[in-house]
């Protein structure tokens, strides 16, 4: 599999890509802005490419909209953002684009080997990948009439998990539980919360987002 | 009515007058003393009065003045019909009748003198002398009529039992010693009076006590140095006691003149309103336009008060809040208005009060420059509350730095220190303990760093929210939203980018509402809505809370102040119990 790495941090970069290549994945290619990271994708397309959201010139967006145009250019590369800030609605604004080899992450992330690989080959694989700490504002946003009161602890969690794009196969993983029993979660969650059901483990991220984020 | 009392009290006061002509005339010899004498006392002093007073009377009929000199001359020639009778009938009853009354006329001059010029009591001390003065008189009369034996009161004719009781001068001495003393009391009293009166008095309140106390310490000076003569030579030269007899009797006739003169005194020159006219004119430098007026109404204790619209209250020319005086104090206030709003309020002494007509005159002719001068009260008003805000505004900024300092020093830097420590002890170790315990140290350094970065990111979250500048406000408001400890609703967001500091004041209205929501109203709910409303950027924050929220705390006035340098307006509506809704007003251009 092979990426390529955008940030305008040299030392971030050259430690992003010793990670990933720790952990089995090709870097192709590093740039530090977006321009530059354009040109790179145009030139040889990679599997993956993984950007910061903050480069220059402005420091402010350019690798959410590069990461948008990269979407749009080649719908079959995924593409993972990492930002120094999570914000539920940077995520929103890339799974409208459709939710399939999209991922958003807290940079931190970066630290856990594993994790970061495996959000790199979800993205690559066509998955969708949100950040934890997204989920955790959105689940944790005090309603005055709360749906989510009515689901159970064990819901709650199948929930979070399908909010970070995780496939049945991965919750029934994590928690431990036969992926029939995850199945029965998720009908429960839907009819409870009056979601039409999503077979699809990509798609249902964002109707999950859009019902935590009218 | 009153030109009709005055005719009528005029016509008793001629006729009391030339029937007490007639009697001294007729008593001739048995009068006691010379004839000039008794006419001047008595119907030179009692005229003289009654005349002054229906002329201060008539200028001034709102002023009791004028009144209480007429009952001073009345009771005058009353007591010298009387004296006239005891002289004729040379009857006990006679005698009873005129001694009840004899200290009448001094009882009504010193009231007359007490409440001078205002014709009113307005102190305790005025009041309380007012009744004691009367008590005095007849009162004090019949005590001594039933205790003292009647020759030592002067009727040498009169029995004993001249009221029906016999035996006495039991009491004589100690009576006549208190009647003394409290004569000399309310003497001393009275003068106290004067003399305060005239310490606290203004500029115009002088003028008119002046030829009162001017005639008075003549009076006085006089007839202590004839009491010292008297004394000293047992029997002095007839050309001097005629001549200090002279003196006093000229005094007393003059005195009502004096009266009058110090009430017309306040009636103020009106050549005044003129001279102003011309002054004003001229241009006058700032704050001077007081001192003017000050000198047109000879009251240097004048001081000039403007309204502020906005403020619903009035600034001096240096823009601090003044407060008008109350309805029984000494000093006025005469409101000056323009098509019946306040302009501006001259405060002065309130004997100004008895010329309405003049002050108001006054006023009228220095109204333009007095609504220039408001204007510019106002603009230097407005000019230190825009330095205040900014020395708000810088303080409030100054103490956000130190708090930030504080947070990342005890913070983010504390946990850096740790990790460094860490690593420096991971790294002595390398080779002398097992790569298991090594993996453990190394985690540790890792989690301590993941809360390092949470605190970093969330000092600047609270420094300037990325969210906001990269997404804009709507996104902003929902963030902030979902982020709050109590359920928040955004029912309306600006669907378009507005100018970042725009943006920026309307979060910050936004997120500091919510904050004293959290922390201080108990509230359970709160809805933010930010709106385009005719160029304005209209942002509510309402919530279900305690309110009472005050909006000059810290907060609340730190928020007025940023709205107030976007040119926007701060509302909070927070009455007690029923929750507290924050509106403020941006202008946002187009």
């Amino acid at each position: 599999m092979r990426v390529m790495i955008a940030d305008d941090a040299v030392l971030f970069r050259e430690g992003l890509g010793r990670v990933l290549e720790a952990g089995g994945i090709q870097v192709a290619a590093q740039a530090g802005d977006a321009e530059r990271l354009l040109a790179l994708v145009r030139a040889d397309p990679p599997d993956a490419v993984v950007v910061d959201i903050r480069m220059p010139p402005t420091h402010t967006r350019e690798g959410l909209d590069a990461a948008q145009r990269i979407r749009a250019e080649h719908p079959q590369i995924g593409v993972l953002v990492l930002s120094q800030y999570v914000e539920p609605h940077h995520a929103m604004q890339l799974l409208e684009d459709g939710t399939s080899g999209v991922g958003y992450l807290l940079k931190d992330r970066v630290a856990d080997v594993a994790e970061v690989v495996d959000a790199v080959r979800r993205v690559a694989g066509g998955g969708s990948v949100i950040d934890p700490e997204v989920v955790a504002q959105l689940l944790g946003r005090r309603r005055t009439r709360d749906p989510l009161q009515e689901l159970t602890e064990r819901e709650r969690q199948v929930l979070a998990l399908m909010a970070e794009g995780r496939s049945n196969q991965a919750i029934s993983e994590r928690l431990y539980l036969s992926p029939k029993t995850v199945e029965g979660h998720v009908r429960s969650i839907f009819t409870r919360l009056d979601l039409h059901a999503a077979p699809d483990d990509h798609r249902r991220v964002l109707a999950v987002l859009a019902f935590l984020r009218p | 009515m009153n030109p009709r009392l005055r005719l009528a009290l005029a016509l008793a006061a001629v006729v009391a007058g030339l029937v007490n002509v007639a009697l001294l005339l007729w008593a001739g010899d048995d009068r006691g003393e010379s004839l000039a004498y008794l006419l001047i006392t008595i119907v030179g002093v009692g005229w003289s009065f009654v005349g002054a007073g229906l002329v201060a009377w008539s200028r001034r009929p709102e002023n009791r003045t004028g009144a209480l000199m007429v009952a001073v001359g009345l009771a005058q020639l009353l007591n010298g019909l009387l004296f006239n009778g005891v002289i004729l009938a040379r009857e006990p009853v006679a005698f009873v009748l005129w001694f009840l009354l004899a200290t009448l006329p001094e009882g009504v001059l010193g009231h007359l003198i007490a409440v001078f010029p205002d014709g009113r009591a307005t102190t305790r001390l005025q009041r309380f002398f007012i009744i004691a003065n009367y008590a005095a008189t007849v009162p004090l009369a019949l005590v001594q009529l039933l205790l003292v034996e009647p020759g030592r009161l002067g009727c040498t004719d009169c029995p004993n039992d001249i009221l029906g009781l016999g035996g006495r001068d039991r009491y004589g001495d100690v009576v006549l010693a208190v009647s003394d003393l409290s004569l000399a009391v309310l003497t001393a009293l009275l003068l106290w009076i004067v003399v305060t009166r005239w310490r606290h008095a203004a500029e115009p309140r002088r003028r008119s006590l002046a030829p009162v106390a001017l005639v008075g310490i003549v009076l006085l000076i006089v007839y202590m140095t004839g009491q010292t003569l008297k004394a000293v030579l047992p029997d002095p030269p007839l050309v001097l006691e005629v001549g200090f007899n002279l003196a006093i009797l000229m005094a007393l006739v003059l005195w009502p003149l004096a009266f009058l003169a110090g009430l017309a005194r306040t009636r103020l020159d009106r050549s005044a309103v003129g001279d102003l006219a011309v002054q004003l004119d001229e241009a006058l430098p700032p704050g001077r336009l007081e001192q003017v007026l000050a000198r047109a109404l000879h009251d240097p204790t004048l001081q000039l008060a403007y309204w502020l619209a906005d403020r619903d209250a009035f600034v001096d020319a240096a823009g601090h809040p003044v407060e008008l005086p109350a309805a029984d104090s000494d000093r006025a206030a005469t409101i000056l208005r323009h098509d019946g709003a306040p302009v501006a309020a001259m405060l002065h002494d309130a004997a100004l009060d008895d010329d309405p007509a003049l002050v108001r005159a006054v006023a009228a002719t220095a109204r333009m420059t007095i609504e220039n001068e408001r204007l510019q009260a106002e603009v230097r008003a407005q000019l230190e509350e825009v330095r205040a805000s900014r020395a708000r505004i810088v303080e409030f900024g100054d103490a956000e730095r130190r708090r930030v300092e504080r947070n990342l020093h005890d913070g983010a830097q504390q946990r850096l220190v740790s990790i460094s420590l860490a690593l420096g002890i991971a790294r002595s170790q390398v080779g002398a303990t097992s790569e298991q315990e090594m993996a453990v140290a190394l985690d540790d350094a890792a989690a301590e760093l993941r809360l390092a970065l949470g605190e970093l990111r969330e000092l600047a979250r609270g420094i300037h929210p990325v969210i906001l500048s990269e997404a804009g406000l709507g996104p902003a408001l929902v963030s902030l939203a979902e982020r709050s400890p109590i359920p928040v609703t955004v029912t309306a967001v600006p669907p378009k980018r507005l100018p970042s500091r725009v943006e920026e004041t309307a979060y910050y209205v936004a997120s500091e509402a919510l904050a004293n929501a959290a922390k201080h109203a108990h509230a359970t709910a709160v809805s933010i809505s930010a709106r385009r409303l005719e160029g304005q950027l209209l942002v509510e924050v309402g919530d279900d809370g305690i309110g009472g929220a005050d909006p000059d705390g810290s907060g609340l006035r730190g928020l007025a102040d940023r709205v107030a340098a976007l040119d926007g307006h701060l509302r909070v509506h927070s009455p007690d119990g029923k929750g507290t809704r924050i509106t403020a007003e941006l202008p946002c251009g187009s």
